[in-house]
């Protein structure tokens, strides 16, 4: 077991609608997808973020893209002119998702490290 | 087989003109659609209106797109399409009248779209049962209903298209929703009825990946940021339609990358459940779509989805919230953090000296977790040699005067407080916070006409 941050096997991007920030996760190759699915769920997410994000976190799943959409409610300070954030539009959510660590088997790492 | 390709010439109000000339000059395009509408920009030019009636637009269009490209594009019959009407469409459409004019344009014609403001409508709505809910927090719209600034519908494709079947050279929109400005032209080309969902929703999608300019052509790119061409020449993408295929690419020449990889970071960019984006002219379902590279800087895109359109328009009502302000103090190593720390104490205790009613306050460290907040790396080891650190102190207050406060203090701490610090930037500004409603309205609430008018 290693564990490694999902920036080492995940892109994506954050967006912003309202106080509701959506990061969409995509496996940088087709074979770590398994492991986002795994690890990278509404409740581990929700533990990484504390109270940061205040509301719900959904996943939506898209398997033909090799991606995931995360969509965060209260999740900005207020969102656009309302928060007091230096990024208030949730520019920088992208990269704090991927700051996340997670846990893969030996094996998933020998084909991450290679 | 009939091929219609749109390039995307501006992702917001600001953005660089320089693609979008390059565009217009050296790609094969038909039709150019700019964007210039973020949620909170019709709040922003609805209070530039009420200070002086000939604003409440992006006369950016005007200067800086159609002044430099837009003669040579009416040469080339390339037709544009824009929301940068914003809250004043006439007013957009007389400055480039005045431009066409004095560019000898006899015969441009301009199209425009009046409806999707419907403050003035309000009232009657209220009055006949409608209750505006918030679909974000609770609430009761009777509180803001007379702090409002701007109230605007999220209006669809038609109008536009309207304008297109009348011969618009360029067409002028206030809120249509940006992929609207995208879908238009190809509905108005393949003549797609308005119940045609898959073809609609195909439509929205190549909106949807070009409607924030360098964002879908590798910029704002996580994936391989460091392996993009000329950044600094970044072209904007083009999508190109035909009755059965869907490809995304760019201009010749041009900086910038079109992969699987960077339009899969548009793709999902601000949509909430795949398989419902809502939007006001089909509700599309990309949940089992394909994005497949099929040549350099070109992509397929497969498998997208439309169902039947919503019955309510999506309403965006901007409002006064109250007052903020934002100060900041830098300090440099040895301490630069823990001294910060320190600043942020002591100028919060004089504050509640002074009885300071904040109804909100940010307190974060520029350089340490100003951005990424409770997952920064807050460990003694990544913060003991930090070389400089800049304090932020942000105040929310409904009472201006409140919020001005703390202004003052901010600067003494220069001699009064821990060593070396730095006040920079000026005096802080208490500045207007507004804020969004997000809610809906029934779609016959709104008297949508397409109007020419030609020079």
């Amino acid at each position: 077991m290693a564990e490694i941050y999902l920036n080492d096997i995940a892109h994506g991007r954050s967006g912003d609608k309202g106080d509701t920030s959506n990061v969409c996760v995509y496996a940088r190759k087709p074979e770590y997808y398994k492991i986002i699915e795994r690890e990278v769920t509404p409740k581990t997410l929700h533990a990484h973020f504390g109270d940061m994000v205040k509301g719900e976190i959904v996943r939506y799943d898209v398997p033909s893209l090799g991606g995931f959409n995360f969509v965060m409610k209260h999740a900005l300070g207020g969102g656009a002119t309302m928060s007091l954030r230096l990024d208030s539009l949730g520019k920088s959510m992208g990269s704090a998702v991927m700051r996340m660590k997670i846990h893969v088997t030996d094996e998933e790492m020998s084909g991450i490290i290679a | 087989m009939k091929k219609i390709a749109i390039g995307g010439g501006q992702g917001f109000w600001g953005d660089s003109p320089d693609a979008a000339l390059h565009m217009l000059r050296h790609a094969d395009i038909q039709y150019m659609a700019c964007d210039y509408l973020a949620e909170l920009t019709m709040s922003i030019m609805a209070k530039q209106q009420l200070k002086d009636p000939g604003k409440g637009f992006a006369p950016d269009f005007v200067t800086r797109i159609l002044k430099e490209g837009g003669k040579e594009a009416w040469e080339k019959g390339i037709r544009i399409l824009t929301n940068a009407g914003g809250m004043n469409i006439t007013g957009c459409v007389e400055a480039i009248r005045q431009w066409a004019d004095s560019a000898s344009m006899k015969g441009y014609k301009i199209g425009y779209v009046t409806g999707d403001s419907i403050k003035e409508k309000i009232p009657q709505l209220l009055k006949e049962g409608w209750t505006f809910p918030n679909f974000d927090y609770d609430g009761d719209f009777n509180e803001i209903v007379d702090k409002i600034y701007n109230c605007n519908a999220y209006i669809g494709h038609e109008g536009i298209k309207e304008c297109l079947n009348q011969g618009a050279d360029v067409v002028i929109t206030g809120r249509a929703a940006d992929s609207a400005l995208f879908l238009a032209p190809f509905a108005h080309e393949f003549g797609w009825a308005e119940d045609d969902w898959d073809n609609l929703a195909r439509g929205i999608m190549a909106g949807h990946l070009l409607e924030c300019g360098g964002q879908g052509a590798g910029g704002n790119y996580m994936y391989d940021w460091r392996g993009v061409p000329r950044m600094d020449e970044l072209g904007f993408p083009i999508a190109e339609i035909t009755d059965d295929t869907f490809e995304i690419t760019k201009a010749p020449d041009c900086g910038g990358i079109i992969c699987e990889q960077s339009c899969k970071e548009q793709f999902l960019y601000e949509v909430l459940d795949p398989a419902n984006y809502m939007t006001p002219d089909v509700n599309v379902d990309i949940s089992q779509a394909t994005i497949t590279q099929v040549g350099p800087d070109r992509v397929r895109i497969g498998n997208v989805r439309g169902k039947q359109k919503p019955d309510k328009l999506k309403l965006c009502v901007g409002y006064h919230k109250g007052w903020k302000t934002v100060s900041m103090l830098s300090f440099a190593w040895p301490d630069a953090y823990e001294k910060a720390q320190y600043c942020a104490d002591v100028i919060m205790k004089k504050m509640a000296r002074r009885g300071m009613k904040a109804d909100d306050i940010h307190i974060s460290y520029i350089g340490v977790n100003s951005l990424h907040l409770n997952v920064a790396d807050m460990s003694e080891e990544s913060l003991k040699n930090l070389n400089e650190c800049v304090l932020r102190i942000a105040v929310f207050s409904e009472d201006k005067s409140e919020c001005a406060k703390i202004i003052p203090e901010i600067s003494p701490m220069q001699l009064n407080g821990p060593p070396g610090a730095s006040f920079f930037g000026g005096r802080a500004h208490v500045q207007e916070v507004m804020a969004l409603w997000p809610t809906y309205v029934p779609r016959d609430a709104l008297d949508i006409q397409a109007h020419i008018l030609e020079v």
